[in-house]
């Protein structure tokens, strides 16, 4: 991606982040409205986050309804967010995703007591060939990622879904500068895994 | 594209298998429709609690109404208590000197607030002097004379960031016997602990000017003379008016006759707590017995007590306990 694209992204950043000051105000007056434009805006990015994660429907809606309550909890008590500075809803929005998904996994992992990350709910209604490929697949990744850094994963699922390098950099709280090298790094390390959990096969 | 981005693209590909497909894509109007059900839910635990004005920084004009919306609490529980004696043939008087603490369930809370959006009230309030804006004032001795109280400040800490003069405020509730009972029916009580006489009973409440003082990290103290509650000789019998008032929050029969008994109606003030939003216990401070309040995270606090006819309430984001050492600084 071009400096160009990036400037015009930091731009399109800031405009952004001004906006949401505003939004986050009006959140703090317990203007739902405004809530339920947010939901509508990040809820199907948020959900789709979570379900690359948990890997299960249910789980990832509980798990997005939380994440909307506590926005809507923090912005009424404004505990985390403080005037003085420039805020990006959907950059907090994400992260809180992330953190969630990644409790929800480790409590996951507790209660079944396994070792192994990021390992899906049980199947059910494989009713196609393809089906069954596919979440063999899917599982196949789910090992992969679950021995890269959460900070690693966080990012190569945010690129997945199409944020912007910008985007992602606000997100991950790094420099917009440095998500390519970041991205590379973590391919590669995923690519490693992968490679791993199949052994070697292509 | 070079070879870096090809590696890059092969990984989105193979990741692209975790995302949702047709079956589990999202539903976004169902999940906001669960969405408005929860905020709903959290507004309804969250209303009720008038207390939490105590634990908001309050904007500009809130504040000059803190009294008055206390008064108002404190009017709508006497509404139901008697607070006077049998005996007693005229107006009665009521004063706060001591504190209680009533933890309410957020199942009661929601019925009550459902109960209240439904129209159902047990009388009506009438502002006859509305308080007026805040006045801030450069000193303390500038916020004493207009107060006619003494002021007490913290003096472990600097001194106040912001000085303000609260003003007062008066009005009455005049009670709606049918909206009484209608709520302690709904309440699985039996409305004929209301008597007749009560209908149409009159409670005056009148409330001084106060003294507000905050402090740059969210500190809040207030001060004000106790505001004052008359009532008509209707509002009689004040054990069996306190154990509806208790049951309506909730409690069991027996607690409620229990703490109906036990409780000097005449001096103290009940405070009603959603029990998911708030801890509170006696506390020692200021030397006087107060009431300490906490959200349950322990990271918001108030302390309530009255002293020499006078209401203190302190308030900070901190533990109670914190707050109690900076009580103990007062001068």
């Amino acid at each position: 991606m071009g400096e160009l694209d990036n400037t015009e992204e930091s731009k399109g950043q800031t405009v952004a982040a001004l906006s949401d000051n505003i939004k986050l105000d009006r959140l703090g007056a317990g203007d739902l409205t405004t809530f339920e434009s947010l939901f509508q805006e990040y809820y199907d990015r948020i959900y789709g986050l979570l379900f690359r994660l948990v890997g299960s429907r249910a789980e990832a809606e509980d798990l997005a309804q939380e994440v909307f309550l506590k926005l809507y909890h923090h912005a009424f008590t404004h505990k985390r967010f403080q005037r003085d500075r420039e805020h990006n809803i959907g950059a907090w929005l994400y992260r809180v995703a992330t953190n969630m998904g990644y409790n929800a996994i480790r409590s996951r992992q507790r209660r079944w007591q396994r070792n192994v990350y990021l390992v899906p709910d049980p199947a059910d209604g494989l009713n196609t060939e393809a089906e069954v490929t596919r979440r063999e697949t899917a599982v196949t990744v789910r090992n992969a990622l679950a021995k890269l850094p959460e900070r690693q994963v966080q990012l190569l699922l945010l690129r997945q879904m199409d944020l912007s390098y910008a985007e992602c950099a606000e997100v991950c709280g790094v420099a917009p500068g440095s998500v390519g090298t970041l991205l590379a790094r973590a391919a590669a390390a995923f690519r490693a895994a992968y490679d791993e959990e199949i052994g070697g096969k292509p | 594209m070079n070879q870096s981005d090809h590696e890059l693209q092969d990984v989105m590909d193979k990741l692209a298998a975790l995302e949702p497909t047709a079956v589990d894509a999202p539903h976004r109007i169902r999940a906001l429709a669960h969405m408005r059900q929860k905020v709903t839910a959290v507004e309804t635990q969250r209303q009720p609690g008038r207390l939490q004005h105590f634990f908001t920084p309050s904007p500009a004009r809130r504040m000059a109404l803190t009294i008055a919306s206390l008064i108002v609490v404190f009017a709508i529980a006497l509404s139901f208590p008697a607070v006077r004696t049998a005996a007693s043939e005229f107006l009665g008087l009521f004063r706060v000197q001591t504190f209680a603490a009533v933890s309410v369930s957020p199942e009661q809370m929601a019925l009550l607030q459902k109960l209240a959006q439904e129209g159902l009230n047990p009388g009506k309030v009438t502002i006859v002097d509305e308080p007026g804006l805040e006045e801030i004032v450069p000193n303390l001795a500038e916020a004493g004379q207009l107060t006619n109280l003494t002021p007490r400040t913290l003096t472990a800490l600097a001194p106040p960031a912001d000085i303000r003069v609260l003003d007062g405020g008066s009005g009455y509730i005049t009670i709606d016997l049918a909206g009484a009972r209608a709520i302690l029916a709904a309440t699985g009580v039996d409305p004929a602990l209301l008597p007749d006489t009560l209908d149409g009973a009159r409670i005056e409440m009148s409330a001084s000017a106060g003294i507000q003082q905050r402090w740059t990290d969210g500190l809040l103290l207030l001060q004000a003379a106790s505001p004052t509650v008359e009532y008509p000789a209707e509002v009689a019998n004040p054990t069996l008016l306190a154990e509806a008032f208790l049951r309506v929050l909730g409690l069991d029969a027996a607690e409620a006759q229990r703490l109906a008994q036990e409780i000097d109606w005449t001096s103290t003030l009940l405070l009603p707590l959603p029990a998911n939003l708030v801890s509170f216990q006696e506390i020692s401070v200021d030397g006087v017995s107060g009431l300490a309040l906490q959200n349950l995270e322990g990271t918001v606090s108030a302390l309530i007590w009255q002293k020499n006819g006078v209401l203190y309430l302190l308030q900070g984001n901190t533990s109670f306990t914190e707050l109690a050492v900076l009580a103990a600084s007062l001068n």
